[in-house]
C-alpha cells in the first residue's frame, strides 16, 4: 500500500496549481488518471465523454454543475488513488432536496427499486454533463422531453408491463397520440414554447398514476392541472354544473361521476376544439350520463344533421355552452328561460321568445311531460300502421288469389264484355 | 299463341286506346323525379342512425348539399302540385262537362262504388265473388291520387315550417316546429313505404301487368288492356260511340324502349330505397 499512496501525494503535490486555482482547491487531481487514455486503457473505460472512467476535467464546463467539484458529488473521493472499484455518488437530493422527495415518491422511484427499469436522476438529466432545461442540447429542454419520456413510454415492453390496467390504459397510446395532439404539434410543429408536454401534466418528478389521489392527473385534481394554463377556462368550468357538482361531492367514479377536462378532450389526443369533427364526437361524451336528452336530441333535425356529419348543425354545447353549462333556473344559464333567445338567434337570426319554445330534445312518447308532440306522433304512427297493415293484407291475399287464378286458367273477369 | 310481351301496356289484342293527356304524364314524370330525389335525400335524416345513411348523403356531397337537393325536388314538388290545382280550376271554369270531374264514373272523388269494389274485391280474394269492375279510376288509383294530394299537402306545409322555422315563428310557437317534423318525417316515410311498395305492386308487380306497365309514359295501352283493367270505361265509352276518339296510334318503338327504361329505372330506385327503408327499421 506504501508505494501506492506515495503515487497519490505525488498525484497531489502536480496539480496543485492549474486551472482550477482560485476555485475551491482540488485537492485530487482526478484529471491526471481519469483524462489519461494511456492510463485507462484495459480498465473498462470507453473514450466517450461522460462514461464511467474517462472523465476530462472540462467536463463540467458549461453546464450547470460547473461550480462543482468532482469531490462534490464523489464523497469519499478526497483521499485519492487508490479509491474503491464501486461507484459511489452522494444522492442528488443532497443539494436537489425538493426535487429528490418528490422522485421518491413517485411511480419512478417504486419501479426503480423493485423492478430495476424506471428512471432515476441520470436517466433523464444526464451524469456529468447536465444542462439547464432552458439549453436545446438538453434532454429536458422543453421540445425533448417528450422525446425524452418516449425512450420508455414508446416501448411496447414498458407499456405491456405498467399500462396494461383500464386504469392506466391513457399510458399505452400517449407516445404516439402526443406528438399529433395540439400541444404536441405546436411543440414540435410551431415550436410553442408554452405548449404543454408530458412533465406540465404529470409533473417531472412526481410521477404518479392517475388511479392515485395525490396524482396531478387524478380525475380530482385534473381541473386544477389544466388550470394552471387555462386558468380562464377552468374558473368558467368550477362555476359551472359541473364545476359545482365536484364541490358538491358528486362522486368521481361509477355511472353518474362529474366530468373533468379529459372526459372530453382526452388526455393525450387532445384537438383543436373548434374541429367540426371533434364537435361533433362530444356529443356522444355527454350522452353517457344525459343518455335520454341525448337520445332525444338524436331524434331532432339538429341531432339528425349532426349525426351526419353537418358541423353547423346545433349540438350539445352550442346552447348549454362548452365548459359554463348551468341548470335552466339558473339565470346566469345560457338556457334560463330568459335567455334562450338569445341562446337561438346565434345560428337563427330573427328568433324570439317564440321562436324558442321549440323543444330541444323531448320525448314525443312520454305523454305527460310532451302531450302536445304525443299525440301528432301516436297520430301519425296509428296512420303509418294503419294504412300499411290495410294494404299488405290487400296486397298479400291479391298475389295468393292471383296464383289460385292462374292455376285455375280462370280468364280475367271482363273478359266476356270483349269487343 | 304470341308471346307475352314485356310491357302490360302492349299485351293483347286491338288499337290503342288514349287513358293520360300529355299533361298528366308529364306531372306524373315530374312526381317520380321530384319524389326520388325527396327521398334519397330525405332517408339519410330518418334514420340517421342507419349504417348506410352516412355513405347515402356523402355521396349527396354532405348534409348542405343533400338539403338544398331536397328543397330543389320540393319545389319541383310545389310546382306540380300548384300546376294541377290550376289545371283542375281551368277545367272547371271552361269545361262544359265539369261535373264529371267532381262526381260520377269519370271522376277522383270517392264514390259509393268504390266502397262496394273494395268489399268485393275482398270476396274475391277469399274465393266468394266474381273479380270487380273498375270505371276509369280504381279505388287503389283513387287512394294513390289522394294520398300524394294530401301527402303534398301535409309533408309540404310541415316541410316549410321546418326551412323557414323564424319567419313561421313570428306566428307560431316554436313546439310546431317539433310537431311539423313528426308529421313530416312520418308522413313520407308512410309515402315512401307505400309508393315504393303498394303502388308498385298495384301497378307493376302483380301478375296482371308484370313486370313493368308504361301506361303513365307513352299515355295508351291496349284495348284488350283497357277492357282487363277498366271494363266499366270501356263499356261505356263504347256504348256512348266515344271509342274512335279514343284510338291512339302505337307508340313508336324508341318511346315504348325509353318509357320500359325510366320505367324500371325509377322502379329499381324505389325498391332500393325501400330496402333501406326495411334495413333501417330492423336494425
Amino acid at each position: 500500500m506504501r508505494p501506492l499512496r506515495g503515487l497519490a501525494c505525488l498525484l497531489l503535490a502536480l496539480g496543485g496549481a492549474g486551472s482550477l486555482a482560485g476555485q475551491a482547491a482540488q485537492v485530487v487531481q482526478c484529471a491526471r488518471c481519469h483524462a489519461n487514455r494511456d492510463f485507462l486503457l484495459g480498465k473498462g473505460a470507453t473514450w466517450l465523454p461522460d462514461s464511467a472512467l474517462y472523465v476530462p476535467p472540462t467536463i463540467l464546463a458549461g453546464t450547470v454543475h460547473a461550480s462543482l467539484r468532482c469531490a462534490d458529488c464523489h464523497r469519499g473521493f478526497e483521499a485519492g488513488f487508490p479509491h474503491r472499484v464501486s461507484v459511489k455518488v452522494v444522492p442528488c437530493e443532497t443539494c436537489h432536496a425538493r426535487e429528490g422527495q418528490d422522485w421518491t415518491a413517485s411511480s419512478h422511484a417504486a419501479n426503480a427499486r423493485t423492478a430495476g427499469d424506471a428512471p432515476t436522476c441520470v436517466t433523464c438529466h444526464g451524469s456529468h454533463v447536465v444542462l439547464s432545461g432552458k439549453d436545446p442540447r438538453s434532454p429536458i429542454n422543453r421540445f425533448s422531453i417528450a422525446t425524452l419520456c418516449g425512450r420508455c413510454h414508446a416501448d411496447r415492453r414498458i407499456i405491456g408491463k405498467y399500462f396494461a390496467t383500464p386504469a392506466n390504459a391513457p399510458g399505452s397510446t400517449a407516445a404516439q397520440e402526443f406528438p399529433k395532439s395540439v400541444h404536441g404539434a405546436a411543440l414540435t410543429r410551431d415550436g410553442l414554447v408554452v405548449s404543454a408536454t408530458c412533465t406540465d401534466c404529470h409533473r417531472a418528478h412526481k410521477v404518479l398514476p392517475a388511479s392515485d389521489s395525490a396524482s396531478s392527473v387524478n380525475r380530482a385534481n385534473i381541473p386544477t392541472t389544466c388550470g394552471a394554463c387555462h386558468a380562464g377556462v377552468t374558473r368558467v368550468f368550477n362555476a359551472s354544473a359541473h364545476g359545482t357538482a365536484r364541490a358538491a361531492g358528486a362522486p368521481d367514479s361509477g355511472a353518474w361521476r362529474r366530468p373533468v377536462c379529459s372526459d372530453c378532450h382526452s388526455a393525450h389526443a387532445i384537438v383543436r376544439a373548434d374541429q367540426p369533427q371533434w364537435q361533433l364526437g362530444v356529443v356522444e361524451e355527454c350522452g353517457t350520463c344525459h343518455k335520454q336528452l341525448y337520445e332525444a336530441f338524436l331524434e331532432t333535425y339538429h341531432g339528425k344533421v349532426a349525426r351526419l356529419g353537418f358541423g353547423l348543425a346545433a349540438k350539445c354545447s352550442d346552447c348549454h355552452t362548452a365548459h359554463n353549462m348551468r341548470p335552466a333556473s339558473d339565470p346566469q344559464s345560457s338556457v334560463f328561460a330568459g335567455n334562450l333567445a338569445a341562446t337561438c338567434r346565434q345560428c337563427h337570426p330573427g328568433a324570439g321568445a317564440q321562436f324558442a319554445k321549440y323543444y330541444a330534445h323531448p320525448d314525443p312518447r312520454a305523454r305527460t311531460r310532451y302531450p302536445l308532440l304525443y299525440w301528432p306522433w301516436l297520430l301519425m304512427t296509428a296512420l303509418l300502421v294503419g294504412v300499411m297493415g290495410f294494404f299488405a293484407i290487400h296486397t298479400g291475399l291479391w298475389l295468393v288469389r292471383s296464383g289460385v287464378a292462374r292455376a285455375r286458367g280462370e280468364h280475367g273477369a271482363s273478359k266476356e264484355n270483349g269487343p | 299463341m304470341t308471346p307475352r310481351a314485356l310491357n302490360a301496356a302492349d299485351r293483347g289484342a286491338g288499337p290503342y286506346l288514349w287513358r293520360f293527356s300529355g299533361f298528366n304524364r308529364t306531372l306524373h314524370a315530374l312526381v317520380i323525379v321530384s319524389f326520388l330525389g325527396l327521398v334519397a335525400t330525405g332517408l339519410p335524416l330518418h334514420f340517421s342512425h342507419a349504417g348506410w345513411a352516412r355513405p347515402l348523403i356523402d355521396l349527396f356531397g354532405g348534409v348542405a348539399a343533400a338539403g338544398m337537393l331536397h328543397r330543389i325536388c320540393a319545389l319541383i314538388t310545389f310546382g306540380y302540385f300548384f300546376a294541377h290545382v290550376a289545371y283542375l280550376a281551368y277545367q272547371l271554369a271552361t269545361r262544359p262537362d265539369r261535373m264529371r270531374l267532381l262526381w260520377g264514373p269519370d271522376s277522383m272523388v270517392p264514390q259509393l262504388k268504390d266502397v262496394r269494389d273494395i268489399i268485393q274485391m275482398f270476396k274475391w280474394f277469399l274465393g266468394m265473388g266474381a273479380r270487380p269492375q273498375f270505371e276509369r279510376f280504381s279505388y287503389m288509383e283513387k287512394f294513390d291520387y289522394w294520398a300524394v294530394f294530401w301527402g303534398v299537402a301535409i309533408i309540404g306545409t310541415s316541410g316549410l315550417f321546418l326551412w323557414f322555422p323564424t319567419f313561421f315563428a313570428r306566428f307560431l310557437p316554436g313546439w310546431v316546429f317539433n310537431i311539423a317534423t313528426i308529421i313530416h318525417g312520418d308522413e313520407a316515410l308512410l309515402a315512401t313505404c307505400f309508393i315504393f311498395t303498394i303502388h308498385f305492386f298495384n301497378v307493376h308487380i302483380r301478375p296482371e301487368k308484370f313486370p313493368i306497365d308504361t301506361v303513365i309514359f307513352t299515355g295508351r295501352a291496349t284495348t284488350e288492356y283497357m277492357q282487363e283493367e277498366h271494363p266499366l270505361e270501356y263499356d261505356r265509352a263504347r256504348r256512348e260511340g266515344r271509342l274512335d276518339a279514343r284510338v291512339a296510334p302505337a307508340p313508336s318503338p324508341a318511346a315504348n324502349r325509353w318509357s320500359v327504361v325510366l320505367g324500371f329505372a325509377s322502379f329499381g330506385l324505389g325498391v332500393v330505397l325501400v330496402i333501406l327503408v326495411f334495413w333501417a327499421l330492423l336494425h
